[in-house]
Protein backbone atom coordinates (compact mmCIF):
# COMPACT_ATOMS: atom_id res chain seq x y z
CA UNK A 1 0.00 0.00 0.00
CA UNK A 2 2.52 2.54 1.32
CA UNK A 3 4.57 1.30 -2.29
CA UNK A 4 1.87 2.92 -4.31
CA UNK A 5 1.11 5.42 -2.20
CA UNK A 6 5.15 6.39 -2.74
CA UNK A 7 5.00 5.54 -6.32
CA UNK A 8 2.34 7.64 -7.14
CA UNK A 9 3.62 10.09 -5.95
CA UNK A 10 6.84 10.19 -7.51
CA UNK A 11 4.68 9.58 -10.83
CA UNK A 12 2.94 13.01 -10.57
CA UNK A 13 6.43 14.79 -9.49
CA UNK A 14 8.20 13.84 -12.78
CA UNK A 15 4.79 15.41 -14.43
CA UNK A 16 5.36 18.41 -12.22
CA UNK A 17 9.03 19.42 -13.20
CA UNK A 18 10.17 20.38 -16.14
CA UNK A 19 12.59 17.90 -16.74
CA UNK A 20 9.66 15.40 -17.20
CA UNK A 21 8.12 17.30 -19.84
CA UNK A 22 11.71 18.04 -21.40
CA UNK A 23 12.20 14.36 -21.51
CA UNK A 24 9.28 13.42 -22.57
CA UNK A 25 9.45 15.73 -25.69
CA UNK A 26 13.13 14.72 -26.65
CA UNK A 27 12.27 11.11 -26.11
CA UNK A 28 9.22 11.27 -28.54
CA UNK A 29 10.67 13.72 -31.38
CA UNK A 30 14.17 11.84 -31.50
CA UNK A 31 12.06 8.83 -31.48
CA UNK A 32 10.08 10.43 -33.63
CA UNK A 33 12.44 11.19 -36.52
CA UNK A 34 14.50 7.74 -35.48
CA UNK A 35 11.30 6.06 -36.81
CA UNK A 36 11.31 7.83 -40.10
CA UNK A 37 14.64 7.49 -41.15
CA UNK A 38 14.19 3.35 -40.73
CA UNK A 39 10.76 3.71 -42.47
CA UNK A 40 12.43 5.52 -44.68
CA UNK A 41 15.40 3.32 -45.18
CA UNK A 42 13.12 -0.20 -45.05
CA UNK A 43 10.29 1.30 -48.47
CA UNK A 44 13.36 2.07 -50.37
CA UNK A 45 15.58 -1.10 -49.71
CA UNK A 46 11.90 -2.92 -50.09
CA UNK A 47 11.77 -1.36 -53.55
CA UNK A 48 15.37 -2.13 -54.52
CA UNK A 49 14.74 -5.98 -53.46
CA UNK A 50 11.87 -6.54 -55.30
CA UNK A 51 11.51 -7.97 -58.63
CA UNK A 52 15.37 -7.07 -58.75
CA UNK A 53 18.62 -9.46 -59.97
CA UNK A 54 17.91 -11.59 -56.47
CA UNK A 55 14.61 -12.07 -57.64
CA UNK A 56 11.12 -11.16 -55.25
CA UNK A 57 12.88 -11.61 -51.70
CA UNK A 58 10.36 -10.38 -48.71
CA UNK A 59 12.43 -8.31 -46.03
CA UNK A 60 10.94 -8.49 -42.68
CA UNK A 61 9.88 -5.63 -40.89
CA UNK A 62 10.78 -7.20 -37.73
CA UNK A 63 14.62 -7.42 -38.69
CA UNK A 64 14.96 -4.38 -41.39
CA UNK A 65 12.65 -2.20 -39.57
CA UNK A 66 12.03 -2.71 -35.72
CA UNK A 67 15.18 -4.32 -34.34
CA UNK A 68 17.21 -1.14 -35.66
CA UNK A 69 14.80 1.28 -34.47
CA UNK A 70 14.37 -0.62 -31.26
CA UNK A 71 18.51 -0.39 -31.13
CA UNK A 72 18.24 3.50 -31.30
CA UNK A 73 15.37 3.82 -28.78
CA UNK A 74 17.69 2.13 -26.09
CA UNK A 75 20.63 3.97 -26.75
CA UNK A 76 18.50 7.33 -25.93
CA UNK A 77 16.95 5.36 -22.92
CA UNK A 78 20.07 5.34 -21.60
CA UNK A 79 20.71 8.76 -21.77
CA UNK A 80 17.08 9.61 -20.63
CA UNK A 81 16.31 6.95 -17.92
CA UNK A 82 19.78 8.64 -15.82
CA UNK A 83 17.56 12.14 -16.16
CA UNK A 84 14.45 11.01 -14.70
CA UNK A 85 16.18 8.65 -12.01
CA UNK A 86 18.60 11.70 -10.75
CA UNK A 87 16.42 13.22 -8.53
CA UNK A 88 15.02 9.96 -6.83
CA UNK A 89 16.69 10.29 -3.67
CA UNK A 90 19.68 13.34 -4.27
CA UNK A 91 16.59 15.57 -4.90
CA UNK A 92 14.88 14.09 -1.04
CA UNK A 93 17.98 15.01 0.33
CA UNK A 94 18.93 18.55 -0.84
CA UNK A 95 15.52 19.39 0.02
CA UNK A 96 15.00 17.39 3.98
CA UNK A 97 12.33 15.84 2.98
CA UNK A 98 13.79 12.52 2.84
CA UNK A 99 13.27 12.79 6.78
CA UNK A 100 9.23 13.02 6.42
CA UNK A 101 9.82 9.15 4.94
CA UNK A 102 12.24 7.60 7.18
CA UNK A 103 10.32 8.74 10.20
CA UNK A 104 7.22 7.46 8.88
CA UNK A 105 6.11 3.65 9.57
CA UNK A 106 6.83 2.51 6.25
CA UNK A 107 10.05 0.07 5.55
CA UNK A 108 12.96 1.90 3.48
CA UNK A 109 12.51 -1.40 0.65
CA UNK A 110 9.15 -0.22 0.57
CA UNK A 111 10.67 3.25 -0.24
CA UNK A 112 12.78 2.62 -3.04
CA UNK A 113 10.09 0.25 -4.53
CA UNK A 114 8.29 3.07 -4.50
CA UNK A 115 10.46 5.51 -6.07
CA UNK A 116 11.58 2.73 -8.14
CA UNK A 117 8.28 1.93 -9.45
CA UNK A 118 6.91 5.64 -10.03
CA UNK A 119 9.83 6.06 -11.83
CA UNK A 120 9.08 2.93 -13.85
CA UNK A 121 5.43 4.01 -14.41
CA UNK A 122 6.66 7.54 -16.06
CA UNK A 123 9.03 5.32 -18.93
CA UNK A 124 5.89 3.39 -19.19
CA UNK A 125 4.22 6.03 -20.66
CA UNK A 126 7.29 7.27 -23.21
CA UNK A 127 7.27 3.78 -24.47
CA UNK A 128 3.55 3.53 -24.99
CA UNK A 129 4.09 7.10 -26.67
CA UNK A 130 6.23 5.06 -29.08
CA UNK A 131 3.74 2.36 -29.84
CA UNK A 132 1.93 4.37 -32.94
CA UNK A 133 4.54 4.22 -35.22
CA UNK A 134 4.71 0.25 -35.41
CA UNK A 135 0.86 -0.14 -34.70
CA UNK A 136 0.45 2.41 -37.86
CA UNK A 137 2.03 0.00 -39.99
CA UNK A 138 -0.78 -2.38 -39.65
CA UNK A 139 -2.84 -0.36 -41.93
CA UNK A 140 -0.25 -1.90 -45.00
CA UNK A 141 0.99 -4.75 -44.02
CA UNK A 142 1.14 -7.29 -41.15
CA UNK A 143 4.49 -7.36 -38.61
CA UNK A 144 5.39 -9.98 -36.41
CA UNK A 145 3.40 -9.19 -33.37
CA UNK A 146 5.34 -11.43 -31.55
CA UNK A 147 8.70 -9.12 -32.17
CA UNK A 148 7.09 -6.53 -31.60
CA UNK A 149 6.49 -7.17 -27.70
CA UNK A 150 9.80 -8.68 -27.38
CA UNK A 151 11.07 -5.81 -28.27
CA UNK A 152 9.09 -3.51 -26.18
CA UNK A 153 9.85 -5.65 -23.12
CA UNK A 154 13.85 -5.33 -24.35
CA UNK A 155 12.78 -1.35 -23.65
CA UNK A 156 11.31 -1.97 -20.40
CA UNK A 157 14.10 -4.17 -18.97
CA UNK A 158 17.09 -1.67 -20.33
CA UNK A 159 15.02 1.42 -18.83
CA UNK A 160 14.25 -0.68 -15.57
CA UNK A 161 17.92 -1.18 -15.14
CA UNK A 162 19.06 2.30 -16.21
CA UNK A 163 16.38 3.58 -13.36
CA UNK A 164 17.53 1.17 -10.79
CA UNK A 165 21.50 1.92 -11.73
CA UNK A 166 20.35 5.63 -11.38
CA UNK A 167 18.44 5.07 -8.01
CA UNK A 168 21.99 4.28 -6.76
CA UNK A 169 23.80 7.15 -7.81
CA UNK A 170 20.92 9.31 -6.79
CA UNK A 171 20.97 7.65 -3.20
CA UNK A 172 24.83 8.73 -2.96
CA UNK A 173 24.44 12.58 -3.18
CA UNK A 174 22.46 15.78 -2.74
CA UNK A 175 23.51 16.83 -6.21
CA UNK A 176 21.60 15.65 -9.73
CA UNK A 177 23.53 16.62 -11.95
CA UNK A 178 26.26 14.33 -10.34
CA UNK A 179 24.14 11.33 -10.11
CA UNK A 180 22.90 12.59 -13.95
CA UNK A 181 26.73 11.96 -14.74
CA UNK A 182 28.00 9.12 -13.24
CA UNK A 183 25.06 7.01 -14.42
CA UNK A 184 25.01 8.09 -17.89
CA UNK A 185 29.14 6.83 -17.08
CA UNK A 186 27.98 3.76 -15.76
CA UNK A 187 25.22 2.66 -18.18
CA UNK A 188 27.22 3.90 -21.51
CA UNK A 189 30.42 1.35 -19.89
CA UNK A 190 27.52 -1.60 -19.13
CA UNK A 191 26.22 -0.93 -22.80
CA UNK A 192 29.24 -1.24 -24.81
CA UNK A 193 31.85 -2.88 -22.40
CA UNK A 194 30.66 -6.24 -24.77
CA UNK A 195 33.39 -4.94 -27.44
CA UNK A 196 36.09 -5.58 -25.41
CA UNK A 197 35.67 -9.36 -26.28
CA UNK A 198 33.23 -11.83 -28.46
CA UNK A 199 29.65 -12.58 -26.77
CA UNK A 200 30.53 -15.31 -25.13
CA UNK A 201 33.25 -14.11 -22.99
CA UNK A 202 32.95 -12.56 -19.66
CA UNK A 203 32.38 -9.03 -21.28
CA UNK A 204 30.02 -9.93 -23.52
CA UNK A 205 27.85 -11.47 -20.64
CA UNK A 206 27.58 -8.36 -18.76
CA UNK A 207 27.34 -6.02 -21.53
CA UNK A 208 23.78 -5.20 -22.26
CA UNK A 209 23.81 -4.79 -25.50
CA UNK A 210 24.31 -9.01 -25.84
CA UNK A 211 21.05 -9.11 -23.60
CA UNK A 212 18.86 -6.82 -26.06
CA UNK A 213 19.39 -8.06 -29.64
CA UNK A 214 17.65 -11.50 -29.67
CA UNK A 215 14.80 -9.70 -28.15
CA UNK A 216 14.64 -7.28 -30.55
CA UNK A 217 14.13 -10.48 -33.37
CA UNK A 218 11.84 -11.55 -31.05
CA UNK A 219 14.19 -14.38 -29.71
CA UNK A 220 13.00 -14.38 -25.56
CA UNK A 221 15.69 -16.54 -23.48
CA UNK A 222 15.40 -17.03 -19.99
CA UNK A 223 19.30 -16.04 -19.71
CA UNK A 224 18.47 -12.49 -21.07
CA UNK A 225 15.66 -11.79 -18.92
CA UNK A 226 17.05 -12.86 -15.55
CA UNK A 227 20.11 -10.94 -16.93
CA UNK A 228 17.94 -7.64 -16.54
CA UNK A 229 15.95 -8.97 -13.45
CA UNK A 230 19.10 -9.56 -12.16
CA UNK A 231 20.76 -6.47 -12.59
CA UNK A 232 17.66 -4.44 -11.39
CA UNK A 233 17.53 -6.55 -7.95
CA UNK A 234 21.48 -5.92 -7.63
CA UNK A 235 20.99 -2.25 -7.81
CA UNK A 236 17.76 -2.12 -6.17
CA UNK A 237 19.52 -3.90 -3.05
CA UNK A 238 22.36 -1.82 -3.07
CA UNK A 239 20.36 1.47 -2.53
CA UNK A 240 18.38 0.07 0.31
CA UNK A 241 21.29 -0.57 1.51
CA UNK A 242 22.54 2.72 1.37
CA UNK A 243 19.31 4.61 2.33
CA UNK A 244 19.19 2.16 5.52
CA UNK A 245 22.76 3.78 5.99
CA UNK A 246 21.36 7.12 6.15
CA UNK A 247 19.85 5.97 9.77
CA UNK A 248 23.76 5.55 11.04
CA UNK A 249 25.38 8.33 9.46
CA UNK B 1 3.30 5.64 32.88
CA UNK B 2 6.30 6.98 30.80
CA UNK B 3 5.91 8.31 27.41
CA UNK B 4 9.69 8.44 26.84
CA UNK B 5 12.26 6.55 28.50
CA UNK B 6 16.05 7.21 27.70
CA UNK B 7 18.94 5.50 29.01
CA UNK B 8 22.29 6.20 28.32
CA UNK B 9 21.96 7.58 24.71
CA UNK B 10 24.79 8.19 22.90
CA UNK B 11 25.76 9.43 19.66
CA UNK B 12 29.05 10.12 18.19
CA UNK B 13 30.03 11.66 14.34
CA UNK B 14 33.29 10.25 14.30
CA UNK B 15 35.48 12.10 16.54
CA UNK B 16 32.45 14.39 17.56
CA UNK B 17 30.32 12.98 20.42
CA UNK B 18 27.01 14.75 19.29
CA UNK B 19 24.94 13.28 22.35
CA UNK B 20 26.67 12.01 25.24
CA UNK B 21 25.21 9.45 27.56
CA UNK B 22 21.68 11.07 27.81
CA UNK B 23 18.94 9.75 30.57
CA UNK B 24 15.67 11.17 31.67
CA UNK B 25 11.83 10.39 31.41
CA UNK B 26 8.99 12.10 29.96
CA UNK B 27 5.61 11.45 31.62
CA UNK B 28 2.11 10.59 29.35
CA UNK B 29 0.59 14.55 28.29
CA UNK B 30 3.67 16.33 29.66
CA UNK B 31 4.95 19.30 27.62
CA UNK B 32 9.30 18.99 27.45
CA UNK B 33 11.20 22.08 26.33
CA UNK B 34 14.96 21.25 25.51
CA UNK B 35 16.93 24.13 25.78
CA UNK B 36 20.78 24.28 24.74
CA UNK B 37 22.83 26.81 22.40
CA UNK B 38 22.98 25.71 18.83
CA UNK B 39 25.22 22.59 18.82
CA UNK B 40 24.28 20.84 21.87
CA UNK B 41 22.60 18.28 20.52
CA UNK B 42 18.79 18.65 20.89
CA UNK B 43 17.72 17.77 17.15
CA UNK B 44 20.23 14.95 17.10
CA UNK B 45 18.63 13.00 20.50
CA UNK B 46 14.97 14.55 18.64
CA UNK B 47 16.37 12.56 15.37
CA UNK B 48 17.02 9.74 17.41
CA UNK B 49 13.44 9.70 19.30
CA UNK B 50 12.12 9.88 15.70
CA UNK B 51 14.05 6.82 14.56
CA UNK B 52 15.57 9.01 11.47
CA UNK B 53 18.95 8.57 13.07
CA UNK B 54 20.25 5.11 15.35
CA UNK B 55 22.14 5.61 18.56
CA UNK B 56 25.93 4.51 18.89
CA UNK B 57 24.75 3.51 22.11
CA UNK B 58 21.65 3.49 24.83
CA UNK B 59 18.19 3.27 24.37
CA UNK B 60 15.27 4.98 23.60
CA UNK B 61 11.72 3.95 24.56
CA UNK B 62 8.82 5.07 23.39
CA UNK B 63 5.27 3.86 25.02
CA UNK B 64 7.12 0.66 25.63
CA UNK B 65 8.24 0.80 22.03
CA UNK B 66 11.78 -0.04 21.50
CA UNK B 67 12.77 2.14 18.73
CA UNK B 68 16.11 -0.26 17.68
CA UNK B 69 13.70 -3.10 17.73
CA UNK B 70 10.38 -1.87 16.87
CA UNK B 71 10.60 1.63 15.23
CA UNK B 72 7.40 0.92 12.83
CA UNK B 73 5.31 0.61 15.80
CA UNK B 74 7.12 4.03 17.85
CA UNK B 75 6.62 5.83 14.10
CA UNK B 76 3.07 5.26 14.61
CA UNK B 77 2.36 6.76 17.21
CA UNK B 78 4.98 10.13 16.66
CA UNK B 79 4.66 12.97 14.85
CA UNK B 80 7.94 15.16 14.40
CA UNK B 81 8.94 18.23 12.96
CA UNK B 82 12.39 18.63 11.82
CA UNK B 83 13.98 21.41 11.94
CA UNK B 84 13.99 22.07 8.14
CA UNK B 85 10.28 21.23 7.15
CA UNK B 86 10.03 18.38 5.12
CA UNK B 87 8.20 19.73 2.01
CA UNK B 88 7.64 19.12 -1.16
CA UNK B 89 7.21 22.37 -2.78
CA UNK B 90 5.33 20.77 -6.19
CA UNK B 91 2.36 19.26 -4.27
CA UNK B 92 -0.44 21.53 -3.01
CA UNK B 93 -1.27 21.57 0.67
CA UNK B 94 -3.94 19.25 0.49
CA UNK B 95 -2.36 16.88 -1.73
CA UNK B 96 0.61 17.00 0.53
CA UNK B 97 -0.94 16.35 3.77
CA UNK B 98 -3.29 13.43 2.42
CA UNK B 99 -0.11 11.62 1.46
CA UNK B 100 1.37 12.49 4.64
CA UNK B 101 -1.50 10.47 6.50
CA UNK B 102 -1.31 7.90 3.98
CA UNK B 103 2.58 7.07 4.38
CA UNK B 104 1.74 7.34 8.54
CA UNK B 105 -1.00 4.65 8.32
CA UNK B 106 -3.64 7.57 9.97
CA UNK B 107 -7.10 5.93 9.48
CA UNK B 108 -8.94 7.47 6.76
CA UNK B 109 -6.23 9.20 4.86
CA UNK B 110 -8.03 11.96 3.28
CA UNK B 111 -10.58 12.91 6.28
CA UNK B 112 -7.24 13.47 8.41
CA UNK B 113 -5.77 15.34 5.95
CA UNK B 114 -9.26 17.64 6.41
CA UNK B 115 -9.27 17.59 9.61
CA UNK B 116 -5.73 18.62 10.38
CA UNK B 117 -6.27 21.48 7.71
CA UNK B 118 -9.36 22.60 9.64
CA UNK B 119 -7.14 22.09 12.92
CA UNK B 120 -4.29 24.06 12.09
CA UNK B 121 -6.05 27.23 10.20
CA UNK B 122 -5.10 26.31 6.44
CA UNK B 123 -8.31 26.27 4.83
CA UNK B 124 -7.47 29.64 2.47
CA UNK B 125 -4.26 27.94 1.17
CA UNK B 126 -5.42 24.26 0.79
CA UNK B 127 -5.19 24.49 -2.74
CA UNK B 128 -2.22 26.23 -3.29
CA UNK B 129 1.18 24.79 -4.42
CA UNK B 130 3.77 24.62 -0.95
CA UNK B 131 5.90 26.00 -3.10
CA UNK B 132 4.18 29.47 -3.29
CA UNK B 133 3.80 29.92 0.47
CA UNK B 134 5.22 32.18 2.97
CA UNK B 135 7.33 31.03 5.58
CA UNK B 136 4.83 31.21 8.10
CA UNK B 137 2.67 29.04 6.14
CA UNK B 138 5.26 26.25 5.15
CA UNK B 139 5.65 26.17 9.18
CA UNK B 140 2.08 25.31 9.67
CA UNK B 141 2.45 22.99 6.61
CA UNK B 142 5.18 21.44 8.75
CA UNK B 143 3.10 21.38 11.80
CA UNK B 144 0.17 19.89 10.36
CA UNK B 145 2.21 16.70 8.68
CA UNK B 146 3.18 16.38 12.10
CA UNK B 147 -0.23 16.36 13.40
CA UNK B 148 -2.06 14.50 10.61
CA UNK B 149 -2.47 10.62 11.87
CA UNK B 150 -3.07 12.21 15.54
CA UNK B 151 -0.19 11.01 17.34
CA UNK B 152 0.35 10.49 20.99
CA UNK B 153 3.70 12.19 21.34
CA UNK B 154 5.01 15.26 19.26
CA UNK B 155 8.68 16.02 18.39
CA UNK B 156 8.75 19.37 17.36
CA UNK B 157 12.50 20.84 16.23
CA UNK B 158 12.17 24.71 16.60
CA UNK B 159 8.86 24.58 16.05
CA UNK B 160 8.41 28.62 16.02
CA UNK B 161 11.67 29.58 14.30
CA UNK B 162 11.63 31.92 11.81
CA UNK B 163 7.66 33.17 12.44
CA UNK B 164 6.26 36.50 13.44
CA UNK B 165 5.66 37.55 16.67
CA UNK B 166 1.64 36.82 16.21
CA UNK B 167 2.57 33.45 14.37
CA UNK B 168 4.87 32.29 17.00
CA UNK B 169 1.63 32.85 19.56
CA UNK B 170 -1.03 30.78 17.16
CA UNK B 171 1.74 27.77 17.42
CA UNK B 172 2.07 27.95 21.04
CA UNK B 173 -1.48 28.36 21.74
CA UNK B 174 -1.86 25.12 19.53
CA UNK B 175 1.11 23.39 21.06
CA UNK B 176 -0.73 24.25 24.49
CA UNK B 177 -4.08 22.89 23.01
CA UNK B 178 -2.97 19.72 21.99
CA UNK B 179 -1.39 19.31 25.45
CA UNK B 180 -4.85 19.82 26.98
CA UNK B 181 -5.99 16.66 24.71
CA UNK B 182 -3.46 14.36 26.48
CA UNK B 183 -0.69 14.87 23.62
CA UNK B 184 3.10 14.51 25.13
CA UNK B 185 5.19 17.03 23.54
CA UNK B 186 8.83 17.54 23.17
CA UNK B 187 9.56 21.10 21.72
CA UNK B 188 13.28 22.36 21.50
CA UNK B 189 14.18 26.13 21.16
CA UNK B 190 16.27 28.91 22.17
CA UNK B 191 13.96 31.32 22.92
CA UNK B 192 13.56 31.35 26.41
CA UNK B 193 9.80 33.06 26.83
CA UNK B 194 8.55 30.25 24.76
CA UNK B 195 9.64 27.53 27.18
CA UNK B 196 8.16 29.87 29.73
CA UNK B 197 4.98 30.40 27.70
CA UNK B 198 4.41 26.44 27.13
CA UNK B 199 6.96 24.00 28.86
CA UNK B 200 5.91 22.41 32.27
CA UNK B 201 9.55 20.95 32.60
CA UNK B 202 13.02 22.08 31.10
CA UNK B 203 15.68 19.72 30.04
CA UNK B 204 18.98 22.34 29.08
CA UNK B 205 21.73 20.58 26.89
CA UNK B 206 24.85 21.37 26.61
CA UNK B 207 27.55 19.97 24.82
CA UNK B 208 25.70 16.74 24.49
CA UNK B 209 25.09 16.26 28.14
CA UNK B 210 22.07 17.22 30.28
CA UNK B 211 23.27 20.17 32.39
CA UNK B 212 19.85 20.78 34.49
CA UNK B 213 16.56 19.00 34.62
CA UNK B 214 14.13 20.59 36.55
CA UNK B 215 10.58 22.26 36.29
CA UNK B 216 10.74 25.73 35.36
CA UNK B 217 10.61 27.15 38.92
CA UNK B 218 12.96 24.37 40.03
CA UNK B 219 15.44 25.65 37.47
CA UNK B 220 15.00 29.51 38.66
CA UNK B 221 16.37 29.07 42.37
CA UNK B 222 12.61 29.84 43.81
CA UNK B 223 9.09 28.57 43.40
CA UNK B 224 8.57 32.38 43.03
CA UNK B 225 10.24 35.31 42.14
CA UNK B 226 9.39 39.05 42.29
CA UNK B 227 11.30 41.94 40.96
CA UNK B 228 10.58 45.34 42.52
CA UNK B 229 11.69 48.58 41.81
CA UNK B 230 11.93 51.59 44.30
CA UNK B 231 12.39 55.12 44.41
CA UNK B 232 14.72 55.30 47.64
CA UNK B 233 17.24 52.19 47.82
CA UNK B 234 19.05 51.78 51.07
CA UNK B 235 20.47 48.94 52.75
CA UNK B 236 17.22 49.03 54.62
CA UNK B 237 15.18 47.89 51.81
CA UNK B 238 16.76 44.77 52.04
CA UNK B 239 17.03 43.94 55.41
CA UNK B 240 13.03 44.86 55.51
CA UNK B 241 11.97 42.55 52.67
CA UNK B 242 14.37 39.30 53.99
CA UNK B 243 12.67 39.84 57.01
CA UNK B 244 9.09 38.76 55.35
CA UNK B 245 7.83 35.39 56.35
CA UNK B 246 8.74 32.81 53.26
CA UNK B 247 11.22 34.99 51.69
CA UNK B 248 14.30 32.83 50.69
CA UNK B 249 17.00 35.72 49.11
CA UNK B 250 16.75 39.09 48.49
CA UNK B 251 19.48 40.41 45.77
CA UNK B 252 20.34 43.82 45.35
CA UNK B 253 20.45 44.53 41.64
CA UNK B 254 21.26 47.78 39.53
CA UNK B 255 18.57 51.36 39.61
CA UNK B 256 16.90 49.98 43.10
CA UNK B 257 15.62 47.19 41.75
CA UNK B 258 15.69 43.95 43.94
CA UNK B 259 15.03 40.20 43.41
CA UNK B 260 13.28 38.55 45.77
CA UNK B 261 12.99 34.51 45.68
CA UNK B 262 10.08 32.59 48.20
CA UNK B 263 8.72 29.57 48.62
CA UNK B 264 5.27 31.38 47.91
CA UNK B 265 3.41 33.92 46.18
CA UNK B 266 4.57 37.12 48.46
CA UNK B 267 4.05 40.15 46.30
CA UNK B 268 1.21 41.21 48.50
CA UNK B 269 3.53 41.13 51.77
CA UNK B 270 6.09 43.19 49.33
CA UNK B 271 4.43 45.75 48.26
CA UNK B 272 3.07 46.15 51.15
CA UNK B 273 6.85 46.51 52.81
CA UNK B 274 8.71 48.35 50.57
CA UNK B 275 5.38 51.52 50.00
CA UNK B 276 7.08 53.22 52.07
CA UNK B 277 10.38 53.15 50.09
CA UNK B 278 8.56 54.55 46.65
CA UNK B 279 7.23 51.51 44.57
CA UNK B 280 7.79 52.28 41.09
CA UNK B 281 7.77 48.88 39.71
CA UNK B 282 7.23 45.12 40.64
CA UNK B 283 6.25 42.32 38.99
CA UNK B 284 7.34 38.35 38.75
CA UNK B 285 10.70 37.83 37.97
CA UNK B 286 11.47 36.70 34.52
CA UNK B 287 15.13 36.65 34.65
CA UNK B 288 15.52 33.52 36.23
CA UNK B 289 15.63 31.15 33.54
CA UNK B 290 17.66 33.18 31.22
CA UNK B 291 20.61 33.75 34.35
CA UNK B 292 20.44 29.96 34.68
CA UNK B 293 20.66 28.93 30.93
CA UNK B 294 23.33 31.53 30.81
CA UNK B 295 25.35 30.09 33.18
CA UNK B 296 24.88 26.35 33.07
CA UNK B 297 26.14 26.99 28.95
CA UNK B 298 28.51 29.40 28.96
CA UNK B 299 31.11 27.55 26.47
CA UNK B 300 33.86 28.54 28.66
CA UNK B 301 32.64 26.51 31.49
CA UNK B 302 35.13 24.02 32.68
CA UNK B 303 37.29 25.03 30.13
Amino acid sequence: MAVLTIAAREFRATFNSTIGWLVLAAFLFLNGVFFLMWLTYFAEASAQFSGGAYGDVQLLLSEQLFAPFYGNVATILLFICPALSMRMFAEERSQRTLELLLTSPISTAEIVLGKFLGALGFVTVLLAGLLYGPLLLWWWSTPDIGALVTGNLALFLVAASTIAIGALFSSFTDNQITALVVTVSVCLALYIIGAVGDQDSIWGQISILSHIDDLFLGGIRLSDVSYFVGLIGVFLFATHQKVESYRWS
Amino acid sequence: MSMIEVQNLTRRFGALTAVDDLSFSVGQGDIVGFLGPNGAGKSTTMRMLTGSLGATSGSVTIAGHDIATDARAVQRIVGYLPETPPLYTDMTVRSYLRFCAKIKKAKSPNQAADNVIDRVDLGAVAGRLIGHLSKGFRQRVGVAQALVHEPRLLILDEPTSGLDPNQRVEIRALIADLAKGDVTVVLSTHILPEVEAVCGRVIILHQGKIVAQDTLAGLSGADQAVRVVVARPSDDVGSALSALPGVLQVKALDDGAYRVEANDDVREAVAACVVGFGLLEMGRDQAGLEDVFIKLTRSDRGA
